[in-house]
């Protein structure tokens, strides 16, 4: 194994601010030719924000960035690739239509004369890079034939046949099974053996432990912990990720009632949701745990009528619920605030108020015809609950800020009468203050008998905030539990697939 | 009503004023009553079906098949009177639900089928014109019913029918989309149909109520042409369609869907046809003044699309210049006040 001394990158104390968070702070970081450095943190801890700096996405504000010794600055991902950076980000740069070959030479096809692409030389090419990654793929076979691993093997052999030198993966493993992490492990393991740097950035302790050779764990934006060449320990990573203290207040209030609002029995769906039951009581706020793609999110669009229920019972008040569609849920109750609050949740051509009424047009309409009066005076009632800028009923919603955006989609489900709210990450991107706004609303709506299903991949947020958290595996709760008898710990070994310490089940 | 004069109609109004001002002082014959009537009957067919269009934009589809629509529904309401005797009441009655029935074809095609509007609507372009001709051979009905002539040529106070058919109409969508909760779905559904469906929205149902708006003012638009020349024929109503989505467009209403105002498109179709009398009085051949509209139809999206830009630019030119007297600068801001294709939509 050809091991230097001197580092290939050097991230020296780079800073980065975006609008209303310091993502990386002062963060350092040595990637040597011939290893593979783990970059491990919590969601929102920094580790994106450092991969766009190093991949040229993003530029820090201060510090600086050294290739072999000499301070590079690049100012786009172009630049970034020409001084052999490759980054293989969670949604592949893959053309779906054109030949493995053809993804492999992506932009850069051999050509011959009158700029004819070179068949023979790129597929002859794209086989012997992929002989020497001993990756078992057709260079003629159509990239949308395959499968998503091997689309990610074939990003890899992009950036081998780039000549990248260093080569990012961030949370490459997340939808991929046991054999083709083992599969992807050996690729990267041979690639270490021929002198490439691999910064490896996951949140999954046990597949990081038996790879790496170095770590660097980030939480806050800050480099908390810097194992170099140590052997890397499970527990001290745990404690190194979550943190010693709470990084921030959580004012909770128990609402939580012995009455029961919403009954799931079995429920499974077409996209996921398998064998789900649990049942939330009046005031009550019920948190769901686990990884991205864990099945959290299936379970809400299940329950909403996103989705065909292929099983199982749903009870909302003791009155069963078949929902077609989401105006059969809202109609009994039930509200969604989505993750994604730009895709689906709201509309940019309308103002905030048009905004916050729109799941409750039936309410404010007579005869077809709408009560503009009674939507200005309900919708003003709840932007001044929620705090909501001024004037921002009038403008355009695209014109607000992220904070006040969100606060507008839960104005809308307020005013809609809801009994059960699912919440889906619904402090992500948003600032501290309008955090603090979303947990006093929380608050306020379990005072009033509202029961709520929060879905937060911030754990701190999720034990602060929760009356009973879930964790979910496979589209399917493994475990319910009060939050006193979950620790940090768990969740994250509940999420990375470890057994949960002295597991005793709670209904 | 605040809503009714936003900044919206304000950018495409001044414009057409503008343009309007300019003709009468470069012609003797603009304001001449007679050329003013003759062009408000000229417009009135083609701007009442101009509503349907704008509604099926803002609800993020688009609508190619009213000008055929229009030839077909004729053939229908001529058949029906002159081959079968259906009293002229209930013929027209009876095209006003044919248009709506073809109407909601495209809509259930384009919206619970899932097939693109634009495709739905060119087939029917093409299959509607078809179905036109296998009536009566292919050939014209002449002289229908004495009593269709006056639908159109009509007046009340002296004023012509038509006047009235569009400022009900007009008036009539622009109650709906402001005031109804249908008009407030479609605004929804145009700007972000993900997010309408998560709202309980029945997104599919609404998009087929623009489609069968469309059919019934296309229908509107059908009876007028008959009545205008007392005929039915396979060859009426050619390119209606494409004038329709130029007066909704030049108006200022977004193709992406979800913005824009149905007034705005009967200023967008008085503008045009009053740069198309302007050419006519100044004898522009009709080659050229085609040409002149195509520009007018460029400079009038570019100029919604660019706003932003152009307003800064503008500011940094007059700002350069130091006072506002520049008269290069003083004009530049009237068209760069257009619409905003960025503003909002909705309550009062």
């Amino acid at each position: 194994m050809p091991v230097s001394d001197a580092p290939l990158w050097e991230v020296d104390a780079v800073s980065k601010a975006y609008p209303g968070v310091q993502a990386n702070d002062r963060v350092s970081i040595r990637l040597m030719p011939g290893r593979i450095h783990g970059l491990l943190g919590e969601n929102g801890s920094g580790k994106s924000t450092l991969i766009r700096l190093l991949s040229g996405v993003d530029r820090p504000d201060s510090g600086e960035i050294r290739l072999k010794g000499r301070p590079v600055s690049m100012a786009n991902p172009t630049e970034a690739r020409a001084l052999g950076v490759a980054t293989v980000f969670q949604e592949f740069s893959i053309v779906p239509s054109l030949t493995v070959a053809e993804n492999v030479f992506l932009g850069r096809w051999p050509r011959r004369a009158f700029g004819l692409i070179d068949w023979e030389t790129m597929n002859r090419r794209s086989r012997a890079v992929l002989a020497e990654l001993d990756i078992e793929l057709d260079p003629e076979a159509i990239t949308a034939t395959l499968s998503v691993a091997q689309q990610q093997l074939i990003e890899i052999a992009k950036a081998v046949a780039a000549d990248a030198q260093l080569i990012i993966l961030d949370e490459p493993t997340t939808a991929l099974g046991l054999d083709e992490i083992a599969q992807l492990h050996t690729l990267l393991k041979r690639m270490r053996s021929q002198g490439h740097a691999i910064l490896y950035v996951s949140h999954r302790l046990d597949e990081v432990t038996a790879l790496v050779d170095e770590v660097t764990i980030m939480r806050g934006g800050r480099v908390v912990s810097a194992a170099g060449n140590t052997e890397v320990e499970v527990d001290a990573i745990v404690g190194a990720m979550i943190g010693g203290d709470v990084k921030e207040h959580y004012p909770k209030v128990r609402n939580a009632t012995l009455e029961p609002v919403l009954e799931v029995v079995g429920l499974a769906s077409a996209n996921g949701a398998r064998d789900v039951s649990f049942t939330l009581h009046k005031g009550e706020v019920l948190g769901l745990g686990g990884v991205l793609g864990s099945g959290r999110t299936e379970i809400a669009r299940a329950l909403f009528g996103l989705d065909r229920i292929v099983g199982g019972e749903v009870r909302v008040g003791g009155r069963r619920l078949r929902a077609r569609g989401p105006a059969d849920a809202i109609a009994a109750g039930l509200a969604f605030v989505t993750e994604n609050r730009k895709t689906d949740g709201l509309f940019f051509n309308l103002n905030g108020r048009a905004n916050i009424s729109s799941a409750s047009l039936r309410r404010f309409s007579r005869l077809g015809f709408l009560d503009l009066k009674r939507e200005e005076r309900d919708a003003s009632q709840l932007a001044q609950l929620l705090e909501l800028s001024r004037g921002a009923e009038e403008k355009s919603v695209q014109h607000l800020s992220g904070g006040n955006q969100q606060k507008v989609v839960l104005a809308r489900w307020l005013l809609s009468e809801t009994r059960v709210l699912i919440l889906d990450e619904p402090t992500q991107g948003i600032d501290v203050g309008a955090k603090l706004a979303v947990y006093r609303l929380i608050n306020r709506l379990t005072a009033e008998g509202c029961a709520i299903l929060l879905i937060s991949s911030d754990h701190d947020e999720l034990l602060a905030m929760s009356d009973r958290v879930a964790v979910v595996r496979h589209g399917s709760i493994a475990d319910i539990r009060p939050p006193q008898q979950l620790s940090h710990a768990d969740l994250v070994r509940a999420a990375t697939g470890d057994a949960i310490s002295e597991g005793r089940k709670v209904a | 009503m605040r809503r009714v004069f936003d900044a919206q109609l304000l950018g495409p109004l001044g414009a057409m004023l503008l343009v309007a001002l300019v003709v009468s002082f470069t012609t003797d014959r603009f304001l001449d009553p007679g050329n003013l009537s003759n062009l408000a009957l000229q417009v009135s067919i083609v701007s009442l079906i101009a509503i349907g269009a704008t509604i099926v934009i803002f609800a993020g589809g688009i609508d190619l098949s009213s000008g055929s629509m229009v030839a077909l529904l004729t053939m229908i309401l001529a058949t029906a009177v002159k081959t079968y005797g259906v009293p002229l009441w209930p013929a027209l009655i009876g095209v006003l639900v044919f248009g709506a029935l073809l109407g909601a074809l495209n809509g259930v095609l384009a919206a619970f089928l899932r097939i693109p509007s634009f495709i739905v609507t060119l087939a029917g372009l093409i299959a509607f014109r078809g179905l036109a001709l296998m009536f009566n051979n292919g050939s014209p009905i002449f002289s229908l019913d004495p009593g269709l002539e006056p639908v159109f040529y009509g007046k009340i106070f002296g004023i012509p029918l038509p006047f009235f058919y569009l400022v009900a109409l007009y008036g009539a969508a622009t109650v709906m989309m402001n005031n109804t909760r249908l008009g407030r779905e479609l605004y929804a559904v145009g700007g972000n149909p993900a997010a309408a469906k998560l709202s309980g929205i029945h997104v599919q149902r609404v998009q087929t109520y623009a489609f069968i708006i469309a059919g019934l003012m296309t229908a509107v638009g059908s009876i007028l042409m008959a009545a205008r020349l007392n005929s039915g024929s396979p060859n009426y109503g050619q390119t209606f369609e494409l004038q329709a989505i130029a007066a909704a467009v030049v108006g200022g209403a977004s193709l992406a869907g979800g913005r824009g105002n149905v007034l705005s498109t009967l200023v967008g179709a008085l503008m045009i046809v009053i740069v198309q009398n302007a050419l006519n009085l100044h004898a522009v051949p009709s080659a050229f003044q085609n040409v002149i509209l195509g520009l007018i139809i460029l400079v009038a999206v570019g100029v919604d699309m660019w706003r932003g830009e152009i307003t800064r630019a503008v500011r940094r030119l007059s700002g350069r210049a130091g006072t506002s007297t520049a008269p290069a600068g003083s004009r530049a801001p009237k068209a760069a006040t257009k619409p905003a294709s960025g503003k909002s939509v909705g309550g009062a």
